[in-house]
């Protein structure tokens, strides 16, 4: 399957979506959060220089928190999102879409010294490649995946006339396929409108620009607008 | 119900729910005292059924998308982890990373194993074929190791540096090699069964030669009081790593994918326990063991204790007690 999206159905009996993000924002994300950690190590590193040499044991400890535990705290404690993530709008969950949780978040964090083999993130780029839901090996393990945060652009509303209604029932899919339809005409050329519009003429008795505005019409009786 | 009507009745809740949610965002320890915050899982879980009649009706996506955007939010809320406990953290350390161990005590039989075993064996036959030391390492690395024991240094186990530095040296370096032995044990066991045998061998190699050439006081005198964690800990990361590699293999009586999610479950934590031992080697190692005006009587009788107290906590911690009649 070329989409992406994965529904988990929760406890309350509705379907969560999931966007699984590929290894390009991924990666584009891992290099902001590395070029934040050494821009932050080189800024540290002026006040600690002021202890000498027992700052450099302090900047070894600095070092060792971003090289290792900076991944879990931000993914922890900033809802998912590493500051790299944030600024990609990415987000980490779990496979069932709750916020990751210290123990994943270790996990998928310690096994990228694995995903980070031959030269920079090549197991990982494979691994993200053949998994549909884009996961690298230490997500796979972790029972965690990387999905886009952003919400998608909001659909066009239906443009408002006056109501009319059908002058037959039709099916819920039948409905729903004209309410798309007239969610989705601005979007598409003239031409375009007019030709599937044309299709309803057995309904509407119509051709070109006047069947386009009758279904528009429908539609408005359909969504129960007066 | 057509759909206009139905975000005529609803869209209050709606619009309620979302303004607190933005507010959650902004200012979370002031929004969570609100009354509101009582309401939240009910309200959720009424949206939740309004989207899945928004949908069981075929309502536009206007009405579908906004619900939809509104439910994901909620539940990330819902779903939130739970702050951090530190008396969880502290039971843990005390009962559940012994009783880990235990649990996985083949995994640390034969990381012992792979890691003991070549060390042990180095120690020996450098005794017997001194001149084995030049194989194994360059002259360069020897003569480092011998400035670092030179009986005749201030300090002992270190050329130069504050305890401090060394402090967060040892940190970096040694947790880098244990976190690394446990994540390399995914590829098939392989890379945990290379860094163990191989920090055997080194181990080994570096107390065999010193020892050849007349430089064990000051060794064996430095590493004794941290030794028990170090080892210990590089041991159960090893154990970890093997036992991830061997679910990968032969995953039992499970599906590889969950199968591996628990042995991940279990290794983050076994990772996290050798973390919090090597973390007191590393004190240990620094401020302690550096000193060299100490009496051999009371580091070795130290050490002695050190190692008692790690092998116990490991064997005992985390027992049920038994209740006697």
């Amino acid at each position: 399957m070329i989409d992406t999206v994965r529904e988990i159905e929760t406890a309350e009996g509705i379907s969560l979506r999931l966007r699984a993000a590929g290894a390009l924002p991924r990666a584009q994300a891992w290099v902001l959060d590395l070029l934040l950690r050494g821009v932050f190590f080189l800024v540290a590193m002026i006040p600690l220089s002021i202890f000498g040499v027992a700052g450099n044991g302090l900047a070894m400890l600095l070092l060792f928190a971003l090289m290792w535990a900076y991944g879990v705290v931000c993914e922890v404690w900033m809802d998912g999102q590493t500051p790299g993530k944030r600024a990609l709008g990415l987000r980490v969950v779990h496979a069932d879409g709750t916020p990751v949780t210290w123990l994943p978040s270790v996990v998928r964090n310690l096994l990228r010294v694995v995903d980070i083999l031959p030269g920079v993130y090549g197991v990982g780029l494979v691994s993200t490649l053949v998994d549909p839901h884009a996961r690298r090996l230490g997500d796979i393990v972790a029972g965690t995946m990387v999905v886009h945060a952003r919400e998608l652009p909001p659909g066009q509303q239906v443009p408002a006339v006056s109501a009319l209604p059908l002058p037959l029932a039709l099916s819920a899919d039948e409905q729903a396929a004209l309410v798309d339809y007239a969610e989705r005409a601005g979007q598409l050329t003239v031409q375009r409108q007019e030709e599937l519009a044309n299709l309803l003429t057995p309904l509407t008795g119509l051709r070109d620009t006047a069947a386009i505005r009758q279904l528009v019409a429908h539609v408005n009786w359909l969504l129960g607008r007066a | 119900m057509k759909q206009e009507r139905f975000v005529a009745l609803h869209g209050k809740t709606w619009d309620r729910l979302q303004s607190w949610l933005h507010a959650l965002d902004r200012q979370p320890r002031r929004t969570l005292r609100q009354e509101q915050a009582l309401d939240f899982p009910a309200e959720y879980r009424r949206i939740c059924h309004h989207l899945a009649l928004a949908r069981g009706r075929g309502y536009s996506h206007e009405v579908t998308d906004r619900l939809q955007q509104l439910v994901q939010h909620g539940h990330r809320v819902l779903y939130r982890p739970p702050p951090p406990r530190w008396h969880r953290v502290a039971m843990f350390l005390l009962a559940g990373f012994p009783r880990l161990v235990r649990a996985q005590w083949r995994c640390m039989a034969l990381a012992a194993v792979l890691f003991y075993v070549p060390a042990l064996c180095l120690l020996v036959l450098l005794q017997l074929r001194p001149e084995l030391a030049h194989t194994l390492f360059s002259s360069a690395q020897l003569a480092q190791f011998e400035k670092m024991y030179d009986p005749a240094n201030p300090h002992i186990g270190r050329s130069s540096g504050t305890d401090l530095q060394m402090f967060g040296f040892y940190v970096m370096n040694n947790v880098g090699i244990a976190f690394r032995t446990f994540a390399s044990g995914l590829v098939f066991g392989v890379g945990a069964v290379y860094v163990l045998g191989a920090n055997g061998v080194l181990i080994g190699g570096i107390a065999g030669h010193l020892t050849a050439i007349g430089y064990g006081g000051p060794f064996w005198r430095f590493v004794a009081g941290h030794s028990p964690f170090e080892l210990t800990a590089l041991v159960i990361a090893g154990g970890a790593g093997l036992h991830l590699g061997l679910t990968l293999l032969a995953p039992g009586r499970q599906r590889r994918g969950p199968a591996l999610v628990a042995a991940g479950w279990v290794g983050a934590q076994l990772a996290l326990g050798a973390f919090a031992m090597l973390l007191v080697a590393a004190f240990i190692e620094a401020y302690w063991s550096s000193i060299a005006s100490l009496p051999d009587p009371l580091r070795f009788g130290v050490a002695g204790v050190l190692w008692v107290l790690v092998l116990a906590w490991l064997w005992r911690g985390g027992r049920a007690v038994r209740h006697g009649a």
